[in-house]
């Protein structure tokens, strides 16, 4: 079926946006230069394609806006997936970047003498909550979660709580804060997301596009080896 | 700010409707009873309270965690709070009008409650408006059903409508030749996780992984499914999918259709072809519907086993439109015209712009100023020597 009106493509603003350029270059989206600007204030971005506009939100957000219809595609984190759980997104394709872990993780000092399983509550700074508390429950555990937006590591020290849950990729601020990794909750990576109505209205188009990132992923592969 | 006192606070998912919406709505409900009337459809009116035990049994059971409950001060049993009205019209067909000959049509309109809502409909609560079709096996009444939703939402000015075809017990019968671990494989395909779902399947999975990549426009998807090596159970189920799609078209060929073989979600006790209600911009579902078992057999039997046929079932099939969603998919129309009726104006003037169409305010106080007094009130004519006239300023100035 025809249309006029352009999808709209959810890019997440910041350090994932890095890795997820080459990948539109890959996939055949060329936006406007000012995309390429640090220093542009812009938030929407026309591509070369009149059918493709680009729009930039925090990565938290991402899922947000797809599941509601704001942006008929997007590139989010699976961390972002799962907390919010919306029915109304596809995640269809790993991209395989923006990889790490999300983890539980607790002073170096208190790891010898703590035993996982004597807990019944356990409280835990994160960004995360909803994953957190999933995980607990799933073994008996009620986790009462303190939620930040950021500088996890620092609530142990601060006297928040004793443990967090955060995204870990090397490990180093971690360490630079004294804590240890204990427990790891779900391998994390990249994924394109789709809108469950804009799929089953504009199935070709949005077809087009899961296909070219598909090859832009696969042509990854064969490059790295 | 704007402070209302303490009692305009109403409870989460609570709304009231107001002018000019709440007239929008009965005007939309109002039309789309008499498409589904002139198809043959009676309607019928279920009540809003039930016991706890005929509303939730069977099929019912579906609803459960969406239901209010209260306990009836009078009989001391525990009532149910419709969530849902087609189980109640499936209850009716198959009990007091069981005696009525097949193919039964019935459709109905209505408000339910549910326990929450999500964030992306928060309303708890909603009105419905549907239609059942009992006791016929024919993949005609499936593509009357569809045929009859894609015109009824068309009639009140929905467009870029699409229908999107499942079936639900596809997977389960895939599934259960594989002999891998069932509630993971639906959550990755729920989400339509292709690296999750080979992941989890192995090799065993590629017959999964191609359903999910067989998911887009109907005839790609009926010609994927063709090649695959599917169960004979599935097999037949493609078949007859391909029956309805074909009907479907043949009434209304300008109907977008597309097929999603792996889509199971809000289909806890339907069996056979089902579907969704899309339209292009449109958040979320206008509506769903498709094959069920109707009645028969409440006591012991599940939500899952409702799916398999027991004594005095009948087959049905049917849909219910979200009416939140519906309306918010279009504009109110408020071009019908408001006149200001001054005091003095005579009874004979009034009726006869009524009869003209016209909305009729009439001034309970003597004024200086008609004009100034329509404008206050809305209107965009004033009644003067007779004749309507267009208020300065307004729309029909």
């Amino acid at each position: 079926m025809a249309t006029n009106q352009p999808l709209v493509m959810a890019l997440p603003k910041g350090r994932i946006l890095g890795e997820v350029r080459p990948l539109l270059a890959a996939a055949g989206i060329e936006p406007e230069a000012e995309f390429d600007d640090p220093a542009s204030r812009k938030l929407k971005f026309q591509t070369r394609d009149s059918g493709l506009e680009l729009v930039l939100v925090r990565a938290f957000d991402v899922a947000t806006v797809v599941a509601f219809g704001g942006a008929h595609l997007g590139i989010a984190g699976s961390d972002v997936l799962m907390e919010f759980g919306y029915s109304e997104i596809y995640a269809p394709l790993d991209l395989g970047i923006g990889r790490c872990r999300m983890a539980v993780a607790e002073p170096a000092e208190m790891v010898e003498a703590d035993d996982p399983r004597r807990w019944s509550h356990v409280r835990i700074a994160t960004k995360y909550p909803e994953i957190t508390r999933r995980h607990f429950a799933a073994r008996g555990v009620q986790a009462e979660c303190i939620k930040l937006s950021g500088s996890m590591e620092l609530a142990p020290s601060l006297g928040l709580c004793r443990r967090i849950v955060d995204l870990v990729s090397t490990g180093a601020t971690l360490e630079a804060n004294g804590l240890v990794e204990v427990e790891q909750i779900c391998e994390v990576s990249s994924r394109l997301v789709v809108n469950r109505a804009a799929l089953k209205t504009r199935p070709e188009e949005i077809g087009k596009w899961l296909d070219r990132f598909t090859g832009a992923v696969d042509g990854g592969k064969g490059d790295g080896g | 700010m704007n402070d209302q006192p303490p009692n305009a606070l109403l409870p989460p998912g609570m709304n009231d409707i107001l002018p000019p919406d709440a007239a929008f709505e009965t005007h939309i409900v109002e039309r789309l009873l008499s498409v589904f009337k002139s198809s043959g459809y009676e309607q019928v009116k279920p009540p809003l309270l039930e016991f706890e035990d005929s509303l939730l049994g069977g099929a019912g059971a579906a609803m459960t965690l969406q239901t209010f409950r209260l306990m009836d001060p009078v009989s001391q049993a525990m009532l149910g709070l419709r969530a849902d009205m087609t189980l109640q019209v499936a209850r009716i067909a198959t009990t007091r009008l069981a005696h009525e000959p097949r193919p039964l049509r019935l459709c109905y309109a209505g408000q339910v409650l549910v326990v929450s809502g999500s964030q992306l409909r928060p309303e708890r609560q909603v009105g419905q408006a549907g239609v059942e079709l009992i006791g016929s096996q024919s993949p005609r009444a499936d593509a009357e059903v569809i045929g009859l939703a894609h015109e009824a939402l068309s009639a009140i000015g929905i467009e870029g409508l699409s229908v999107d075809l499942n079936l639900p017990t596809l997977v389960d019968e895939v599934v259960d030749g594989l002999g891998i671990e069932a509630t993971a494989v639906r959550s990755a395909l729920d989400r339509k996780d292709a690296g999750e779902l080979a992941a989890l399947a192995g090799v065993d999975g590629a017959l999964l992984t191609s359903l999910l990549k067989a998911t887009g426009p109907a005839d790609t998807t009926l010609a994927a499914l063709g090649t695959m090596d599917l169960p004979a159970a599935a097999r037949a189920a493609c078949q007859r999918l391909a029956e309805v799609v074909a009907l479907v078209k043949d009434a209304a060929p300008e109907i977008s259709i597309t097929i999603d073989p792996v889509e199971n979600r809000g289909f806890e006790y339907h069996a056979g072809v089902t579907f969704v209600l899309f339209a292009m911009d449109v958040r979320g579902e206008l509506g769903r519907g498709g094959r069920y078992l109707a009645g028969g057999g409440v006591d012991g039997t599940t939500a899952s086993s409702a799916r398999i046929a027991h004594d005095g079932a009948e087959p049905a099939t049917g849909f219910t439109l979200f009416m939140d969603t519906v309306l918010g998919a279009l504009t109110p129309d408020q071009s019908a015209k408001r006149i200001y009726l001054p005091l003095d104006s005579s009874a004979a003037d009034r009726r006869a712009l009524k009869a003209e169409g016209w909305i009729g305010v009439a001034g309970l106080e003597a004024v200086d100023d008609d004009q100034g007094e329509a404008a206050r009130l809305g209107c965009s004519h004033v009644l003067s020597g007779g004749k309507p006239r267009p208020v300065k300023g307004t729309k029909g100035g």
